[in-house]
């Protein structure tokens, strides 16, 4: 087999065989160079098996922009839930969607209650269990504690009360 | 290799492999799988707002851990049985971090020990304040969570 104008060997024999090829004319040109294509197919193999399976495991959520998580020693797994997010801006995102500013919701918390309603809705229309009232909550690290205890607040008093705060693991 | 057949006619049986196409297919992938990785492990911290609700009441004569933050480098605990304090302790640091060390050797330490050894803490209640951010409220989860206290809550909290 010939590869970008060099002689590759499929197998151990092909290769003993384009070795003393080159042997004969070692005085003449030696310049060639052989590729083990069966360790490398094998080695291609091997990583892609690794990369599936180390990838494919657990879902992943994604960080909203402007929220940089704090760092935790001790996470869990993220589960898939709903997912509200407080920007460092101090905007509160729900699924990605900007519902409006903290102080605002602080003032006025029927606004995020509702959305919450709908997610609630849409999950007994899709769900024959009962409500899990799950939620991942993403906060910038360093948003006051209060506001996000007050978010939380609001969270439980809609049956929300299985709060996943997102981390970066450290492992 | 050639074999006869019953009807005479000569088929190959070993089926040959092309092996650019493969190896362009297994470059392609490990490319791809490399390229979408997260390489950030993103986990959570699971709070449980288990106040006035049933999990709160699940167990009789079980110990409460309340932890109270005064501000960044000082909290007050309270160790409540059945809803009324049997001990406190006021925990302080320089800095944030030798508050969370000496939270920790408070909890693993005699705060959490009686005649019959170790305390089980039921629930544990953080009370934040606004001088506090949530990386550091996050810190003070972790530090429960590694001393096996699972059920937190945190609640809401007026003021400095």
């Amino acid at each position: 087999m010939i590869l970008n104008n060099s002689m590759v060997a499929s197998d151990a024999f092909e290769k003993h065989l384009i070795n003393r090829k080159r042997k004969k004319h070692w005085g003449i040109k030696a310049a060639g160079f052989t590729l083990m294509l069966t360790s490398m197919v094998d080695m291609f193999s091997m990583l892609v098996v690794f990369l599936l399976q180390t990838f494919s495991s657990s879902p992943e959520i994604l960080v909203t922009k402007g929220v940089e998580l704090p760092s935790s020693i001790t996470p869990s797994q993220v589960k898939e839930a709903p997912v509200l997010a407080i920007a460092s801006d101090g905007n509160l995102y729900l699924d990605q969607k900007l519902v409006a500013k903290t102080s605002l919701i602080s003032k006025k918390p029927n606004i995020l209650l509702k959305k919450l309603d709908t997610i609630k809705r849409n999950w007994a229309k899709s769900h024959k269990t009962p409500f899990t009232g799950e939620i991942n909550l993403q906060a910038d690290r360093e948003v006051k504690s209060t506001t996000v205890a007050l978010i939380m607040g609001i969270l439980t008093s809609s049956q929300f009360q299985s709060l996943e705060l997102a981390v970066v693991g450290q492992r | 290799m050639r074999k006869k057949t019953g009807l005479g006619t000569k088929k190959e049986l070993d089926a040959q492999l092309n092996l650019t196409p493969f190896i362009d297919l297994l470059s392609t992938c490990v490319c791809f799988l490399l390229i979408t990785a997260v390489w950030i492990e993103i986990g959570t911290v699971e709070v449980k707002q288990s106040h006035g609700t049933e999990a709160a009441a699940e167990e009789k004569d079980s110990y409460d851990l309340d932890l109270v933050f005064k501000d960044a480098t000082q909290m007050r605990l309270n160790l409540k049985k059945n809803g009324k304090r049997v001990r406190k302790l006021d925990v302080k640091g320089e800095s944030f971090e030798s508050m969370l060390a000496s939270l920790n050797s408070a909890i693993t330490g005699k705060f959490l020990l009686n005649k019959k050894g170790l305390i089980k803490v039921a629930t544990a209640t953080v009370t934040p304040r606004s001088s506090v951010n949530y990386g550091s409220l996050i810190s003070t989860l972790d530090i429960l969570r590694k001393n096996q206290i699972m059920n937190i809550g945190v609640l809401t909290a007026k003021g400095n």
